[in-house]
């Protein structure tokens, strides 16, 4: 009974890994960090599983509990950690090819958005994943917390100053 | 940049991403989710024996304004000392309320502000202990009785009491205006950002600062 549950929260995280992946990327530049925001963004999910609500996709609920894990990581709130001693040190994520690789692989204009995507804060940086993620505003508003005329007008805002900063970085490289 | 060229840059990225990237199953197997501990659990602990000691020094604070009746001044020191162990209890029950429901499948803005809100928590006592200065007397009158069984007020000069309360009566309305400041509203007054700091250290005041961020995000 329990092996069941067990294996259908891993086939949905399974399903949803990316979105895990590109948040812990996103709040964390560290690979140490990385990997113990992962591993406390699965056991937070793990928890809340058997609360989930079906009248939200499961990626928006997803979305909430790995956003709220990560801020609240990223501000080093230790007293809202999850605590075991029941990991070992494996990663929950593996790149077919070796990290370093994937980063010289990966298109300069990508960096640059991770790049920029790191430097806005806690709020914005979750507002700014969710609308890479195609997310409609009403969802990002629902995730969020906050209305939608606010979700789009702060989307454009961070809009023209992530066009600033391409065209900043781009006029730079080419001089 | 293109309009579209955003959508087309997270396209290869998201591509990218699907060839690449997989879960390592075998790492979630093998923890042990069934054992995982909420530390928050040990916040809501300390806050409810929060609650229950100022509920018991609410009881015999109440009980000793009514068996000091009779001597005026020991009811009314008794009194205030009643009216800020209220207002502390209150403020320990709004953290155990809120610690209640911090739960990570809510709105994340909802979220945030509980949880700063929680992170705050120090700086209530701190306006307290502040807000009670003018009134001090109080506090060593009650002591002083109920650990010496001596009333100190009957060996006090009259007129040193008179002017006693006259200077720490006017103190009160600028006390309180100062420490109506001490809000994360106004930390973008570099005075109040320097006292936050300094009587409730860095931690509170960053709790303070996301408050603000929070208000701003959501405006």
């Amino acid at each position: 009974m329990q092996t069941t549950k067990k294996e259908r929260f891993i086939g949905l995280i399974d399903e949803h890994k990316k979105i895990i992946y590109k948040i812990v990327n996103s709040y964390c530049a560290n690979p140490a960090d990385r990997k113990d925001l992962e591993q406390e963004i699965i056991i937070q999910l793990w928890d809340a599983f058997d609360q989930y609500n079906p009248e939200f996709k499961y990626s928006t609920w997803m979305y909430r509990i790995a956003l709220n894990t990560a801020i609240s990581y990223y501000r080093k709130e230790k007293k809202w950690h999850t605590k075991t001693d029941s990991f070992d040190n494996a990663t929950i994520f593996h790149l077919r090819t070796e990290e370093t690789e994937h980063r010289e692989q990966m298109n300069k204009k990508v960096e640059m958005l991770q790049h920029f995507i790191q430097s806005l804060n806690e709020l914005n940086k979750a507002l700014m994943l969710l609308y890479l993620e195609e997310k409609s505003h009403s969802e990002i508003a629902e995730i969020l917390g906050i209305s939608k005329t606010n979700v789009a007008t702060k989307i454009g805002r961070i809009k023209l100053k992530l066009k600033n900063e391409f065209l900043k970085n781009l006029n730079y490289e080419t001089e | 940049m293109k309009p579209n060229e955003l959508n087309e840059i997270l396209s290869a990225y998201d591509a990218k991403l699907d060839r690449i990237l997989s879960l390592n199953s075998a790492s979630i197997q093998k923890i042990n989710l069934q054992k995982t501990k909420k530390k928050t659990q040990t916040v809501l602990i300390f806050r409810s024996i929060e609650v229950v000691s100022f509920s018991a020094l609410l009881l015999f604070l109440g009980s000793y304004i009514a068996n000091h009746w009779s001597s005026t001044h020991l009811a009314v020191s008794g009194g205030i000392l009643f009216v800020f162990t209220l207002i502390a209890l209150i403020g320990s029950i709004g953290q155990v309320t809120l610690l209640n429901q911090i739960d990570y499948s809510k709105p994340v803005v909802e979220i945030r502000k509980k949880i700063e809100r929680v992170n705050t928590h120090v700086l209530l006592f701190v306006k307290l202990l502040f807000l009670s200065g003018p009134v001090w007397w109080a506090y060593s009158l009650v002591a002083i009785d109920v650990f010496l069984d001596t009333d100190l007020y009957v060996h006090l000069d009259p007129d040193f009491v008179q002017r006693y309360l006259i200077i720490n009566g006017v103190l009160i309305f600028p006390l309180l205006w100062f420490l109506n400041k001490l809000s994360f509203k106004n930390l973008h007054l570099k005075w109040v950002r320097t006292i936050i700091s300094w009587v409730t250290g860095t931690k509170t005041q960053q709790a303070l600062t996301s408050l603000k961020q929070i208000e701003e995000f959501e405006n």
